[in-house]
């Protein structure tokens, strides 16, 4: 967004004169949205970020969690929506790019990806285009750059046509003592190094902070473009200089470019700095302004000692990774730049770095009511069959096979559990234990849409309960915020609920928020904002990676439960959209006893090896999480819906398709039924021994003596595996 | 030995170091020297990021013109996916490898078959045995026309997809070839990616551990 008229005025009140056009862009860059977080900040102070484990909070380019009291993990999420939209190619690409350097400049590994991508329906041909060129985007870069793409979360919605929503996030591992935590001090060098820098992405981060256009294509100069061959030696060549201990400090040069990351390493330590801008090694001939504020892909800025720098030139020289000293730090806290000899700008760090807060005005549209309304006066139930092949082959619910197959999730010979098997995917340290941990990113973008605090509390608790099923503790949670236009209070309104959502259910669940990313403008060129969707990427520990659960179906006899109790809470589920048509009604109620107490029996009941399989209870409710079961373990079940537990429920689809919380459908060993009931009676936490796994492809659920629902095994796999058909046979 | 964009270079140290016990190096391209090494591997990965032609650059470095060297010593060579593409660009192994005929990169575990074993590679390898491994790539469709298939490798150690597994739709099913003699082998799937039973999905048993096992079992017999 081009600066406001008051904005100007400040900047003059911070210089004492009339600003420099290199000024200018330089605050214009940095006082983006996008970079300074001018309209979310005072809200972000709601969360609650601390816990024992965190070693680094927010703040930083990436936050460090103590995984295990030797080791931590650092991940970060990102958005790259509005490139996206635009090329969706490179521009999913290099939101890939630039998570991955962000995990870097901790000095750790990035050892696992992932992408969370709400897009548009796949029989929409511009939505197809986008679906593809995002997916193809994440797969070129990731697999080139040898860093898994392990697990997401992936929603198909018309109102993502022309807007997708591309979250990206990163994980690194690093042993405690091997993160770089040093500052920068006054003398010390500063050096770029990487991609020689050119004119692409120029005010990128200006143009993610303002609403599409309608003609988009005109802003392709402010889609960066990618290259995974450099980022890829950027990861080595850092590795070998941390391992040195060759650098004091690292920065990604990412949206605003130099001008951010040199306004934002000075701010935070109180330093200035002198800056040489013709120094810089780059592609063509640009002048002072393109160079402060491009944002060409692959380039790090690192602080090294001048003592250090013929080693460093080594290394860098070895790994044939261009690079240039193009200043060093100063005391005084003013950033001077000099373009061959003459000044061209001089701004104090602080106010560049940091512009004055704005209080946006907030209020629920009409709309908003559709999420108070109870749902009580359906249609009669379609056939159940028929319900839940319909639900099976939904592309919300259905295998992301066609995804997931073109991301290398193998190298690094992490992954233990890969995805399309568990509700998380689970890595191993790869330090000679069995130690690891478990990653899973979630959003529903129907539940947000509807009841914005509630919907971003689910997203939460979604994650969590993925975290758990898989065996794994969670010990901390990132943050995407997509929302609409901060200038319009109806949009305001979202994003404040969505935020106080996920600061409630965080504090209750004991998880803190350690980082995470606003992005807002994300409408359509008519100005109606895409469905607000917050997106949550947690990350569990994981004590012993053998034992990781998956929640395919594994042994003949095994009986099948349901862990907690099922309410009536069809409103802003898949069926109520899937069957009916309706994307309103009290979404179901985030449960954060129930969350934790059910939580802690998963973890026990898996610790003490009763389980099978573990599956949580998400979009589709019980009858889907049950056929995904039976249909990746390719055996049968025979359940009985008489057994459930459930209260107020009028209706065997409110049993059968409710998307309430705090649920999990596991698979106990046969000799353990007792024992796993015993535990539960322990713990206070309520059970349903709903029937058992058969060694014959059927699905079968009756009602007293009576099937209600009688399914081949094949039939469901086939609707379940419907994805790749539908993106392949769209256009 | 390692190029720039290498990306399987540490999953094969680790397989070698920490699982079979083998003394190993990731060795960068411009400090290789074959007169070191009992054995070469080039792991897979995306050297210089697949431009051109997967493996097309590599093949034209200092460092693989080194690898003539080992054929003519007898120097075990062995292609992962990338590596293997690095082997046939360079014409130390026989045929092509083309795009995917679904055109899209393909990262699943699949079925293989050993042919004709012999060699420093699959030595302990039994003929017909089967091998499950995981492949990630998107050039693997191997190519190659019906009479250098009949000269060259009616004779040589094939590695093939099972029935129902081959993934890019490779001719005559083939994951991998070796020479006759079996002393260059490469191949597409990923054994070091297959060599703990920690990693294989259920279903699939860790298939890539015999060539570890063979290459581990001859040098110590003496190569």
């Amino acid at each position: 967004m081009p600066l406001s008229p008051e904005e100007i005025n400040e900047i003059r009140r911070v210089l004492g004169r009339e600003p420099t056009v290199e000024e200018l862009t330089m605050f214009e860059a940095q006082w983006s949205e996008h970079c300074s977080y001018k309209s979310s900040k005072i809200l972000l102070r709601l969360l609650p970020a601390e816990s024992r484990y965190v070693v680094v909070g927010p703040g930083r380019d990436a936050p460090a969690v103590k995984l295990f009291k030797d080791f931590v993990v650092v991940f970060k999420i990102e958005s790259h929506n509005h490139p996206s939209a635009v090329d969706p190619y490179d521009g999913a690409a290099t939101g890939i790019g630039g998570i991955v350097r962000d995990i870097l400049t901790l000095g750790a590994k990035p050892v696992a990806l992932l992408d969370m991508l709400y897009m548009g329906e796949p029989v929409d041909p511009h939505a197809n285009w986008l679906i593809r060129g995002i997916v193809k985007g994440i797969s070129d870069y990731g697999n080139r750059i040898g860093v898994p793409t392990v697990a997401g979360d992936t929603w198909f919605d018309a109102s993502f046509n022309t807007q997708p929503l591309v979250n990206v996030a990163c994980v690194g591992v690093a042993p405690l003592n091997n993160i770089v935590l040093g500052s920068p001090g006054p003398g010390d060098l500063i050096v770029i190094m990487g991609n020689a820098t050119g004119k692409d992405g120029l005010l990128g981060s200006s143009f993610a902070s303002k609403p599409l256009a309608e003609d988009t294509d005109k802003e392709i100069g402010a889609v960066q473009v990618g290259d995974p061959l450099t980022e890829k030696l950027l990861i080595d060549s850092l590795q070998i200089l941390v391992s040195k201990g060759l650098v004091k400090y690292i920065k990604d040069l990412g949206g605003g470019g130099l001008t951010t990351a040199i306004s934002e390493t000075c701010a935070d330590h109180g330093l200035g700095a002198v800056i040489e801008l013709d120094k810089m090694h780059t592609r063509q001939k640009l002048v002072p302004l393109e160079l402060l504020v491009s944002e060409s892909q692959e380039r790090m800025l690192i602080v090294v000692e001048p003592g250090r720098l013929r080693e460093v030139e080594e290394v860098l020289t070895s790994y044939d990774m261009p690079y240039s000293v193009i200043g060093y730090f100063t005391e005084n806290g003013l950033i001077r730049i000099f373009y061959k000899g003459a000044k061209v700008a001089e701004v104090p760090a602080k106010e560049l770095a940091r512009p004055r807060a704005v209080r946006r005005a907030s209020h629920p549209p009409a709309e908003a009511l559709k999420g108070l309304k109870p749902v009580y006066s359906l249609p009669q139930e379609p056939s159940y069959i028929e319900s839940l092949v319909r639900l099976l082959s939904s592309p919300n619910i259905a295998s992301k096979r066609w995804v997931y197959e073109q991301y290398d999730h193998e190298v690094g010979v992490r992954s233990v559990i890969k995805p399309g098997l568990g509700d998380a995917a689970v890595l191993r340290l790869l330090d000679g234990s069995l130690r690891g941990f478990a990653v899973k990113g979630d959003a529903n973008p129907r539940y947000t849409s509807i009841d914005p605090f509630h919907g971003a509390a689910n997203s939460v608790a979604e994650c969590f309960r993925n975290l758990v099923a898989v065996g794994s503790k969670p010990i901390a949670i990132v943050d995407e915020l997509n929302a609409g236009n901060p200038e319009k209070p109806d949009h305001f309104w979202y994003f404040e609920m969505m935020l106080k959502g996920v600061a409630w259910m965080a504090e209750e669940l004991g998880l803190p928020v350690v980082g995470g990313k606003v992005s807002f403008y994300n409408e359509d060129y008519r100005g109606r904002q895409v469905k607000p969707t917050t997106t949550i990427v947690g990350v569990g520990r994981v004590q012993d990676v053998s034992k990781a659960m998956t929640m395919d179906l594994k042994e003949e006899g095994s009986a099948i439960a349901v862990v907690g109790v099922t309410y009536p809470e069809l409103g802003g589920t898949e069926y109520l959209y899937r069957l009916f048509g309706l994307e309103e009604g009290e979404i179901p109620r985030p449960r954060p006893s129930s969350e934790l107490r059910n939580a802690m029996f998963i973890l026990k009941a898996v610790g003490m090896k009763m389980l099978n399989a573990v599956h949580d209870v998400g979009v589709g409710g019980l009858a889907v999480a049950l056929a995904e079961m039976a249909i990746l373990g390719n055996m049968g079940i025979e359940v009985s819906v008489d057994r459930i537990y459930a209260r107020g429920v009028q209706r065997i689809d409110e049993i059968l398709f409710s998307e309430t919380q705090a649920r999990y459908v596991v698979e106990v060993k046969s000799a353990r039924v007792e024992e796993f009931k015993k535990l539960a009676r322990r713990l206070g936490v309520h059970i349903s021994i709903i029937g058992n796994v058969l060694d014959k492809p059927v699905f079968t659920i009756s009602k007293g003596s009576k099937y209600i629902l009688s399914a081949d095994l094949s039939l469901l796999r086939d609707s379940y595996n419907s994805l790749e058909r539908v993106i392949e046979g769209g256009v | 030995m390692k190029f720039p964009g290498t990306n399987c270079d540490e999953d094969v140290r680790h397989v070698l170091v920490d699982v079979f016990g083998l003394e190993a190096e990731i060795v960068w391209y411009k400090e290789f020297a074959v007169k070191q090494w009992d054995a070469v591997i080039l792991p897979g990965g995306f050297s210089y990021g697949d431009w051109l032609r997967a493996g097309a650059i590599a093949a034209r470095t200092h460092a693989v013109e080194e690898l003539a060297e080992a054929r003519y010593l007898g120097i075990p060579l062995l292609g992962i996916c990338n590596g293997f593409q690095i082997l046939v660009e360079v014409g130390l192994l026989p045929g092509a490898l083309l795009y995917n005929d679904s055109g899209r990169f393909v990262c699943r575990w699949i079925r293989t078959v050993v042919e004709r074993p012999r060699g420093p590679w699959l030595a302990l390898a039994r003929d017909g045995q089967e091998l499950d491994m995981p492949i990630a790539h998107a050039e693997g469709r191997y190519y190659i026309d019906e009479e250098s298939y009949n000269s060259l490798l009616l004779n040589a150690p094939v590695l093939r997809y099972l029935n129902g597994f081959n993934p890019n739709g490779s001719v005559h099913d083939i994951a991998g070839v070796g020479t006759e003699d079996g002393v260059v082998f490469g191949l597409m799937p990923h054994p070091e990616r297959a060599s703990e039973e920690l990693l294989a999905p259920k279903m699939f048993s860790p298939g890539g551990k015999v060539i570890f096992e063979s290459i581990s079992y001859s040098l110590k017999r003496g190569w």
